[in-house]
C-alpha cells in the first residue's frame, strides 16, 4: 500500500489532508470581505511545489495557494467535487476524471486535464525526489517510474526507473482524463483531495523546481505574492477564481513563527489574527478559555496517538501482556488531569474522523485493574523494566509519564517513561527495529478513511507498521477491502480486520487529539477545514 | 572575585611561618594572657561576633542534612503520586502542592537538594585542587612555565561559561538521551571545572607570588629546605584563606550553575530529581501551580545565598581591613 508519510503528529513532519473549504454553510458566492488578516504560520521545509510538502508548515501554503479535484466536506465527511466535474468509474479500475472548465492558474494559463497528468508523472519520476511521490503508488505504471530500493535506507540504489511516465495516466481531451490503477480499488477517489495530487501549471516544466516553489504559481483561491524567510509570507485573493471555496478576506500574510509561545502572545495583544492551535500551556487551567472569551474553535483532528510495542522482541511478543498494558490505562482520567480534558479517550484502531470507523472496536481500549491483572497473569507476568520512550521535543513528557505510572500502580511492573531527543532519532530507533521497548506514535490521516489507518499500520509490510505486526487473516482482509468495487463492502471488511486487531492487541491506542484554535476579535466567524486549518471560504470580518 | 593579593597577606598564619607577620598591615594580635594567639583562630573569633556567618552556617548545615538524609525532612515518597490529585495548590497534607503527576512538590523540593549539593560541592573541590595546583606551580617555578600555564588558563577563561557548558554537556550529554544519574552529576561537575579551574589558579598564582619572595621562604632556602617542602609546608598553609573563601563563594554559583544547566534540559534530567528541573516543568504551568515553581527556585536562591554569605563572612573576617 501507498507508503504514507503521516508521522508524529500534527506537530512534526506530517503531511497536511485535505484542501481549504468545508460545507461550513454560508457559501454566498461573491460575498467578499475586503481586508487583511494575519494568521499564525510555519516555515515550510522546502519550496513550495506541492508533491514534494511533505510537512504541514508548507502545506497549509500549498492547500490555500492551489486547488484539488475534490476536497472534503467536514469532518469524516466524502469528498466533495471542487475542481472535477465528475469522476467516474465502472470497475474501480479505469477512472475517468472530468474537470470544470474555463479555470486558470495565477499566471493565467488555463487548467487542463495535461495540468494533472504531467504533475502527477513529475512527482511520481523517482529522480525528481518528491516527498510524496508515494501517493501515486496505486496508479499503474508507477513500479516503471519509481522502481522499488531495494534495501530501503540502505547503501544499495535503486534501479533507474524504465520509463518517466506511468502508462495508467492518459490525457483525453482538454479537460477530461483517464486514470488505471494497478488493480482496483474503491478507496482511491478518496485521495485525490490530497495535496500530492495538485495540478501544476506549463511554466513549471521546464524550469527549476525550487524557483517556481520559491515563487509558486497554484490555481487556489489566494495567489502567491513575496515570502521573507523565517518572516512571513504574503498571500491576496485570486481575483479569477471561479470555484465554491473563493476568499472572503484580500489579504493574507502568514506569519512564521519559531516558537508557539510568542505566537500566542501576538494572539492575545491582537498582532495576530488566527492560530490553529493555541500553546498546550495555556490550555492548563483552562486558561485559554479566560483569555481568549467565546473566540475558540475545539476541533477533532483526524489524529490517534497510541503506544506501540515491539513484537519481534519476545518479552513483548504475548498480546495478553500488551491488553494488560491497555487494560491498565485510565484514558478519561489522564486526558482530565493532563490534557485537562482537551483530548477523547481512544476506543478503536483508526479514528472517528475516518469513514468506516467502529465504534468501541478496541475491546479493551478501557479502564480496568482487575482485568489488566488477570491478563498480566495469563501472559506469564513481565519482568525486568519496561520503558516507554517518546520524544522530548514535542509535547510528550508528562501523559508519557502518567501512563508509566499508571503501569505502575496497577500492573506492579516496573514500568518509565523514557525520552529519546528528537523525533527524527525515535523514529530511526523504530524503524531500525531497536526498540527495547513500548514507544508512542501518533498518526495523523491524509485522506478521512479507516483504509489509511488500517493498510500501513496494521498489514504486514505496511510503512507505518512499527511493531512488525502480521496477522494472515488481517492482510487478506485489507486486500479484499481495497480490491472491493463498493466502499461499503470495502468497509464490511475493514471493519472485521478490526475486530481480530482487537483479539491481537498490536497496539494500545490511547487518545484522539483535539485541536484548539483561537483568533482575534476582527474575525467575526471563522471555521477550518478538516485538518484544522483555517478555512478563508469562511472567514468573515468585523 | 575580591582582589585575591589584599587576602593573601591577611591569610598568613604566625604559627607555621615565623615570618608570617611581615606585613605592616597587619595587626600583630596582642593577647593579654601572653599566649599568642593564631589567626584562625582569630578569625573565629572575628567570625563568631557575626549573625550573618551563624545564619548562613545555619542555613547550609540544614541544607548538607537534607542532601544526605533528605528522609529526614519528609516521610513521602517522591516519586509517588495519584494523577487524581495533581496540581493541586499547598494544603495540609502536600504543602507546597502537587505537580502534574500528583507527586508531592515538597517532597521532590527536598530530595532536589542532594543533586545540586553533590554536584556543587564535588565541582568546587575539583576546580580548587586543579586550580590551585597550577596556580602553585605556575607561581612557583615562573619564567616559560608560567607563561605557558597562564596563556593555557586564558584560553579557558576566555570560554563563556554558559557557552562553553553547553557544548560540553550537548556533546556528552544530549536533550533526551538517558544516561546514569552519576554519569550526568560527574559530566556537569567536569564541565563546571573546566571552565572555572582558571579563576582558582589566578588566585592562587597571585598568592604564591606575593609569599614566594618574603623572608621566611627565602630563610627556608636558605636552611637547605627543599621546593617541595617549601611550597607544602610554608607557601600553601599562607596562601589557603583566599581559596577558603572562594570556594565558599563558588559552591554557592555552582549550585546555581548547576539548576541552570538542568534548566536547559543539558544537566541532570528527570526522573532523577533536582531544582532546576523542577523549575523547567513547572513553568508551564506558572499560572496555575505557582508554587511548583517557586519553591525550589526559593529553595535554589536560599542555598545560593548561604555559600555566598558565609563566603563573605570568611572574607571580611580574614581582612584586617574591614574589622
Amino acid at each position: 500500500m501507498s507508503q504514507l508519510s503521516r508521522r508524529g503528529v500534527a506537530w512534526v513532519g506530517t503531511v497536511a489532508l485535505a484542501l481549504a473549504a468545508t460545507a461550513c454553510a454560508g457559501d454566498r458566492p461573491g460575498a467578499g470581505t475586503d481586508g487583511a488578516i494575519t494568521i499564525y504560520g510555519q516555515e515550510p521545509q522546502n519550496p513550495l511545489v506541492p508533491a514534494n510538502t511533505p510537512e504541514v508548515g508548507g502545506g497549509k501554503l500549498v492547500n490555500v495557494l492551489w486547488t484539488g479535484l475534490v476536497d472534503y466536506q467536514g469532518v469524516g465527511g466524502a469528498p466533495r467535487n471542487v475542481l472535477a466535474e465528475s469522476i467516474e468509474s465502472a470497475d474501480a479500475q479505469k477512472y475517468t476524471v472530468r474537470i470544470r472548465p474555463g479555470t486558470t492558474f495565477h499566471d493565467g494559463s488555463p487548467v487542463t486535464a495535461a495540468s494533472f497528468v504531467d504533475a502527477w508523472n513529475w512527482g511520481a519520476h523517482a529522480p525528481n525526489g518528491a516527498a510524496n511521490s508515494s501517493f501515486y503508488a496505486d496508479i499503474a505504471g508507477f513500479a516503471d517510474v519509481h522502481p522499488t530500493d531495494p534495501d530501503g535506507a540502505g547503501p544499495q540504489k535503486a534501479p533507474a526507473p524504465r520509463a518517466s511516465a506511468m502508462s495508467g495516466l492518459r490525457v483525453v481531451d482538454d479537460t477530461t482524463f483517464e486514470a488505471t490503477l494497478a488493480a482496483p480499488s474503491a478507496i482511491w477517489p478518496v485521495k485525490l483531495g490530497h495535496l500530492a495530487f495538485m495540478p501544476l501549471p506549463r511554466a513549471f516544466f521546464g524550469g527549476r523546481p525550487d524557483d517556481f516553489g520559491r515563487n509558486p504559481v497554484g490555481n487556489g483561491p489566494v495567489r502567491f505574492v513575496s515570502w521573507a524567510p523565517d518572516v512571513a509570507v504574503k498571500l491576496t485573493r485570486f481575483d479569477g477564481y471561479r470555484l465554491v471555496d473563493r476568499s472572503k478576506v484580500k489579504d493574507v500574510t502568514v506569519r512564521l513563527y519559531q516558537q508557539d509561545s510568542a505566537g500566542y502572545a501576538d494572539l492575545l495583544s491582537g498582532n495576530l489574527d488566527f492560530m490553529e492551535q493555541v500553546p498546550v500551556a495555556n490550555l492548563a487551567g483552562r486558561k485559554w478559555e479566560t483569555d481568549l472569551a467565546d473566540r475558540r474553535i475545539t476541533f477533532d483532528l483526524p489524529a490517534t496517538h497510541m503506544i506501540t510495542f515491539p513484537l519481534y522482541d519476545r518479552r513483548f511478543a504475548s498480546a495478553d501482556l500488551r491488553r494488560a498494558v491497555s487494560l491498565s490505562i485510565d484514558r478519561q482520567l489522564l486526558i482530565d488531569r493532563v490534557f485537562f480534558g482537551h483530548r477523547r479517550p481512544a476506543d478503536s484502531f483508526s479514528n472517528p474522523t475516518a469513514r468506516g470507523y467502529v465504534a468501541g472496536e478496541c475491546r479493551d481500549c478501557r479502564y480496568d485493574p482487575a482485568a489488566a491483572k488477570a491478563a498480566l497473569a495469563r501472559a506469564g507476568g513481565f519482568t525486568g523494566e519496561l520503558p516507554l520512550f517518546y520524544n522530548a521535543d514535542s509535547g510528550h513528557k508528562d501523559w508519557m509519564e502518567a501512563v508509566a505510572a499508571q503501569l505502575q500502580q496497577t500492573l506492579g511492573i516496573r514500568a518509565r517513561a523514557e525520552a529519546v531527543p528528537t523525533f527524527a532519532a525515535l523514529r530511526k530507533l523504530v524503524t531500525d527495529r531497536k526498540m527495547t521497548g513500548g514507544h508512542r506514535s501518533g498518526w495523523r490521516a491524509d485522506y478521512p478513511d479507516v483504509e489509511l489507518w488500517l493498510g500501513p499500520n496494521y498489514t504486514t509490510s505496511g510503512a507505518g507498521n512499527d511493531s512488525g505486526y502480521s496477522n494472515p487473516r488481517v492482510d487478506a482482509l485489507y486486500r479484499e477491502g481495497v480490491r472491493s468495487r463498493d466502499i461499503d463492502a470495502a468497509h464490511a471488511r475493514f471493519a472485521e480486520a478490526g475486530r481480530l486487531l482487537s483479539d491481537d492487541q498490536p497496539t494500545v491506542p490511547v487518545f484522539y487529539a483535539m485541536q484548539q484554535s483561537g483568533y482575534s476579535p476582527r474575525i467575526a466567524r471563522a471555521g477550518l477545514t478538516p485538518v484544522g486549518e483555517l478555512d478563508l471560504a469562511t472567514v468573515e470580518l468585523r | 572575585m575580591s582582589d585575591p593579593g589584599e587576602n593573601v597577606e591577611a591569610a598568613v598564619r604566625p604559627g607555621v611561618a615565623p615570618g608570617g607577620l611581615h606585613t605592616a598591615e597587619t595587626p600583630v594580635p596582642a593577647p593579654a594572657t601572653g599566649k599568642p594567639r593564631g589567626q584562625f583562630a582569630d578569625v573565629w573569633a572575628e567570625l563568631r561576633r557575626k549573625p550573618m556567618f551563624w545564619i548562613s552556617a545555619f542555613l547550609i548545615l540544614v541544607f548538607l542534612v537534607m542532601a544526605a538524609f533528605p528522609s529526614l525532612f519528609t516521610s513521602i515518597d517522591p516519586d509517588q503520586g495519584s494523577l487524581r490529585d495533581n496540581l493541586q495548590g499547598p494544603s495540609k497534607d502536600a504543602w507546597f502542592g502537587r505537580d502534574i503527576q500528583g507527586r508531592d512538590i515538597y517532597a521532590r523540593t527536598i530530595y532536589g537538594a542532594q543533586a545540586s549539593i553533590v554536584v556543587s560541592v564535588i565541582a568546587t573541590l575539583g576546580t580548587v585542587l586543579i586550580g590551585g595546583f597550577i596556580g602553585v606551580v605556575s607561581g612557583y617555578i615562573g619564567g616559560w612555565v608560567d607563561g605557558l600555564l597562564s596563556r593555557i588558563a586564558d584560553v579557558f577563561f576566555g570560554l563563556p561559561f554558559l557557552l562553553g557548558a553547553l557544548l560540553i554537556l550537548f556533546t556528552f550529554n544530549p536533550p533526551g538521551s538517558a544516561p546514569s544519574k552519576l554519569k550526568v552529576e560527574a559530566l556537569v561537575a567536569v564541565s563546571l571545572m573546566v571552565l572555572s579551574w582558571p579563576v582558582s589558579m589566578r588566585i592562587m598564582r597571585s598568592a604564591v607570588l606575593s609569599v614566594k619572595e618574603a623572608d621566611y621562604i627565602v630563610a627556608a632556602r636558605a636552611l637547605g629546605a627543599s621546593p617541595f617542602r617549601i611550597v607544602l609546608r610554608h607557601v600553601i598553609p599562607n596562601c589557603l584563606a583566599s581559596m577558603l573563601v572562594y570556594s565558599t563563594i563558588l559552591i554557592g554559583s555552582f549550585i546555581g550553575a548547576e539548576a541552570t544547566l538542568s534548566y536547559l534540559g543539558v544537566g541532570l534530567k528527570s526522573p532523577a530529581m533536582s531544582w532546576g528541573i523542577m523549575i523547567n516543568e513547572a513553568q508551564q504551568f506558572l499560572r496555575d501551580v505557582p508554587g511548583w515553581l517557586f519553591f525550589p527556585a526559593a529553595f535554589l536562591v536560599t542555598a545560593v545565598l548561604a555559600f555566598v554569605m558565609l563566603g563573605e563572612s570568611i572574607r571580611e573576617a580574614l581582612d584586617p581591613k574591614l574589622r
